[in-house]
């Protein structure tokens, strides 16, 4: 592994998991986020060779069409994308989310979403998915 | 095809989109994603001036470095040809200089070499390590536009001038938008693939068929030897309809070393050398008589443009027919500024343009003490006026009102500053904006199939906007089958001719299209009826049988028996059968009608002087554009295009540094967009009134309209709830810190001391002042 390869480009450039995109190679646009140990990170901001015996979980990981995890399911409900780039970006953050201590509104998420950037504007979609995933895990 | 009845299981009802569940499991491959066994990574070296000579280049050390398998250069590339540049053709291509193509630096970040490697690393690596020489000269960066320019008319009836001097309301400003950058989130990319001669494109492109054209005349090889392939798209906003220089460079570099060749552009390479829309200055003078009627327009605007390329962004495209007025008259120039080449940018002309317009239409609506829907109501034409011609379609004025019920406009108070909540100061600002609508020639393909489904194939794609779904729900809608039983085959050059993703076209061209195939289609089936064992069929003339929903019947006895086409095609023993539809063009007819959209919006923001802190709290926007296929998706994309504009309103601008001309804030922190948290409350309205002027089903494009005016609402709106009229976008804190600390506006505007100034503006207006009466 060339110690220049981030994981970001590790995923996509020798694994094949291409489902992880990037967007700014930069740690501004929040689309290349994956799960570290649990915890989402811009895979773009870190070397792979950090990572030798890290638990690492991208958007192929939580589910795929036939068995959606919730989220991803509520995204196609909610119509929470247009191109769709930046969904898994936007997803695995989501995701992340339901386990941190976000406060129950609108303007909370928007907060804890605020480093996902969506060009097409699907904005208010997005957070009413995440909303419907949050009222139907508290139930 | 019969006009449709409005008797509809799938067409007008929100859809989920059929894309859904790979987009959002990580499985639609969008173009980077592609990856071939012994590829190669392509990354390109821009020039680090502006203007000048590249002298030399020094490829040795970067041509050393490991994993390196070449540094292509212009003395190394081989051939690449300037496109033809017809509009018969309709090829759009915004930089027509090919890469590489002579010494002359035109702008910053100007191609000069490329660097090619096993691994992306290394080729970043062995980029970095390619030294140039330069003869450097100073770099035309100023934005004042207008200043010193010569402009050329393009529109005028009446005496414009005349009309204006004896008005006894006047208004003539100028207003200024910035350099914006398209910023989609995926990057251009291109992975080229030869085999034997034919090369394969999986380009980000919104135009398979537009690039492959371009393409094959850059590379000077057949139409039939080139490929495009465009399967998902992470959007474009008009960023991804011109073939840009790294197209050029990945598949040269693949053709010369033989091996696949993949070249995902830098986000900084993006700003610089893949457009933008142009920054523009706009001068806009218009009369009023006392009784509120516009006696006077004049639109006058400069935009800026590459030194070597062309591009006019059409401020005042809608100016001579948006209002009635007797005298009317624009005219434009190019400014050469050593940046990129300009490409058109969502609601190109319409959104800049709006923005002026409707910001001059609130600055006389606060002179004659109107209210501001009132003036544009009291201005309404009854026909366009520029042409003489009727509207297919016009229904503003319902826009309007409808808008103005839901925003509660009448609760407005007119002062600035004289509206609260919640200890916040509210400012209510409205604009309109018109969009052209029309067709792209298209063809489309569809096949019914024994197996009950359906395959429909055209060479369009689906940027975002929700294409797939549309042909589904097209095709599903026709044969009365379910969209899952509808393949899409779309995305693809070797497809039927289909139009580009661009100017809010796609719907409007594919309804015809898919019309006539699927009238094609079912007329075949007729024909296959002779085939049936059932005399009751085989003998039936084929002038009584139809089919409808996908069912073969008779004329005569529509609720009586009826062989879905699945049976049909199973009884006869035949796998599929197709009907090809072609629609034609309107982009070089002239027209009978004039064919637009239109929108009205409404935007409250909220202000807090004591931190000159200016939010966007709401956005009612109302959409007049046909019929909407899919309202879930429809809705969607109007929201997108409100947060555009939010962005264009308060944040966006791309910025230079004058002495070296180099993009400053060309990353996704520094050139802001809107994000989550800058999100208002967005209210659409779809007037959702058919034209059938444009299709059979009446529906219109949406994409560029929703922008359009956002900004104009939003600065009209500050206005309103600050006192100050910020005339050059973005909205910054500075512009509204200024009032802040003098109590007035500090800001000379460039009228005051412009050479061309026909009529010298009045130099005294009582609105100006915060605390006027109004
Ligand atoms: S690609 Fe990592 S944050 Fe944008």
């Amino acid at each position: 592994m060339d110690p220049r390869t981030t994981l970001l480009d590790c995923l996509r450039e020798t694994i094949h998991l291409t489902g992880t995109k990037k967007g700014c190679d930069h740690g501004q646009c929040g689309a290349c986020t994956v799960h570290i140990n649990g915890r989402r990170v811009n895979s773009c901001l870190t070397f792979a060779a950090m990572h030798q015996a890290d638990e690492i979980t991208t958007i192929e990981g939580l589910g795929e069409p036939g068995r959606l995890h919730p989220m991803q399911a509520a995204f196609v409900e909610h119509d929470g994308y247009q191109c769709g780039y930046y969904t898994s970006g936007q997803i695995m953050s989501a995701v992340a989310l339901l386990k941190e201590p976000c406060g129950p509104s609108d303007m909370d998420v928007k907060e804890y979403l605020g480093g996902n950037i969506c060009r097409c504007g699907a904005y208010p979609n997005i957070v009413a998915a995440v909303q419907a995933v949050r009222r139907h895990s508290l139930l | 095809m019969a006009v449709d009845t409005g008797n509809n299981t799938l067409i007008g009802k929100p859809q989920s989109r059929i894309d859904g569940p790979v987009k959002v499991s990580g499985q639609a491959r969008y173009t980077s994603d592609y990856s071939f066994s012994g590829m190669l990574y392509a990354v390109p070296v821009g020039a680090t001036i502006a203007r000048g000579k590249l002298l030399s280049l020094d490829t040795k050390a970067a041509e050393a470095m490991p994993g390196v398998r070449a540094v292509f250069h212009g003395g190394n590339i081989g051939k690449l040809y300037r496109a033809s540049f017809l509009m018969a053709d309709l090829v759009l291509l915004d930089e027509k200089r090919p890469p590489l193509a002579d010494n002359d630096i035109n702008y910053f970040g100007q191609y000069i070499a490329v660097a090619v490697a096993e691994t992306f690393e290394q080729a970043t690596a062995a980029a970095d390590a390619v030294e140039a020489r330069y003869a450097a000269e100073r770099p035309v960066m100023n934005f004042d536009l207008l200043r010193g320019t010569e402009l050329k008319q393009s529109d005028h009836r009446g005496d414009a001038v005349k009309a204006l001097a004896g008005s006894p309301v006047k208004v003539d400003e100028v207003y200024s938008t910035p350099v914006q950058t398209h910023n989609a989130i995926e990057l251009h990319a291109t992975v080229a693939v030869w085999e034997g001669g034919n090369c394969t494109l999986y380009d980000t492109v919104q135009g398979v068929g537009n690039h492959q054209l371009v393409m094959t005349q850059r590379l000077g090889i057949e139409r039939e030897q080139m490929r495009v392939i465009t399967r998902y798209l992470g959007s474009g906003f008009g960023g991804k309809i011109s073939a840009w220089g790294h197209c050029c460079l990945a598949a040269a570099a693949a053709r010369n070393l033989d091996r696949p060749v993949k070249l995902v552009l830098s986000r900084r390479q993006a700003f610089e050398s893949a457009g933008h829309r142009p920054a523009t200055q706009q001068r806009v003078q218009l009369g009023a008589s006392a009784e509120v009627k516009l006696v006077s327009l004049q639109h006058d605007y400069v935009n800026t443009t590459a030194m070597v390329e062309d591009f006019t962004e059409y401020c005042a495209e809608a100016s001579p027919f948006l209002y009635s007025t007797a005298n009317m008259s624009s005219s434009s120039a190019l400014a050469r500024r050593t940046i990129g080449a300009a490409t058109s940018m969502r609601g190109p002309g319409a959104v800049p343009g709006s923005f002026a317009l409707e910001s001059a239409m609130d600055e006389l609506a606060y002179q004659l003490r109107v209210d501001p829907v009132a003036l544009r109501h009291r201005n309404e034409p009854a026909l366009d006026e520029s042409m003489g011609i009727p509207f297919s379609s016009r229904h503003l004025t319902e826009a309007l009102n409808a808008g103005a019920e839901r925003f509660g406009w009448s609760q407005r108070t007119p002062e600035v500053g004289s509206m609260k909540r919640d200890g916040l100061t509210l400012g209510w600002g409205v604009a309109v904006a018109a969009w052209g609508a029309g067709r792209f020639a298209s063809s489309a393909t569809v096949d019914l199939r024994a197996d009950g489904t359906a395959r429909v194939s055209c060479g369009t794609q689906d940027i975002g906007t929700g294409t797939y779904t549309v042909l589904a729900q097209l095709v599903g809608e026709r044969l009365g089958i379910a969209m899952d039983r509808v393949e899409v085959a779309i995305g693809d050059s070797n497809l039927p001719a289909g139009p580009l993703s661009g100017g809010s076209l796609v719907t409007s061209s594919l309804v015809p299209a898919i019309s006539r195939a699927l009238d094609e289609a079912s007329q075949r089936l007729v024909t296959a009826a002779s085939l049936l064992p059932d005399s009751r069929w085989s003998k039936a003339r084929p002038e009584d049988l139809e089919v409808v929903k996908g069912r073969l019947g008779l004329k005569a006895n529509p609720s009586g028996p009826a062989l879905s086409f699945s049976e049909v095609l199973q009884q006869t023993g035949v796998r599929s059968l197709t009907g090809t539809g072609l629609s034609d063009g309107t982009i070089l007819e002239k027209p009978k009608l004039s064919k637009h959209c239109f929108s009205a919006q409404f935007a409250e923001v909220t202000w807090q002087p004591e931190i000159a802190r200016l939010r966007v709290s709401r956005v009612v926007t109302v959409i007049d554009s046909g019929r909407i296929i899919n309202p879930k998706a429809g809705r969607n994309q109007i929201v997108g295009a409100v947060v555009m504009g939010v962005g264009m309103a308060l944040f966006e601008g791309t910025e230079y540094d004058p002495r070296k001309g180099v993009a400053l804030n060309s990353n996704l922190a520094d050139y802001v967009m809107t994000t989550h948290a800058d999100t208002p409350d967005i209210d659409v309205i779809f007037l959702d009134c058919p034209d059938f002027e444009v299709n059979e089903l009446g529906a219109k494009g949406i994409g560029e309209i929703g922008m359009a005016g956002v900004a104009g609402a939003i600065a009209n709106a500050a206005y309103h709830a600050t006192g100050i009229r910020v005339r050059e976008l973005p909205i910054r804190i500075e512009a509204l810190l200024k009032r802040n600390q003098t109590g007035r506006e500090l800001k000379k505007e460039p009228w005051q001391t412009h050479p061309t100034t026909k009529t010298k503006p009045q130099p005294h207006r009582a609105n100006d002042s915060p605390d006027a009466p109004s």
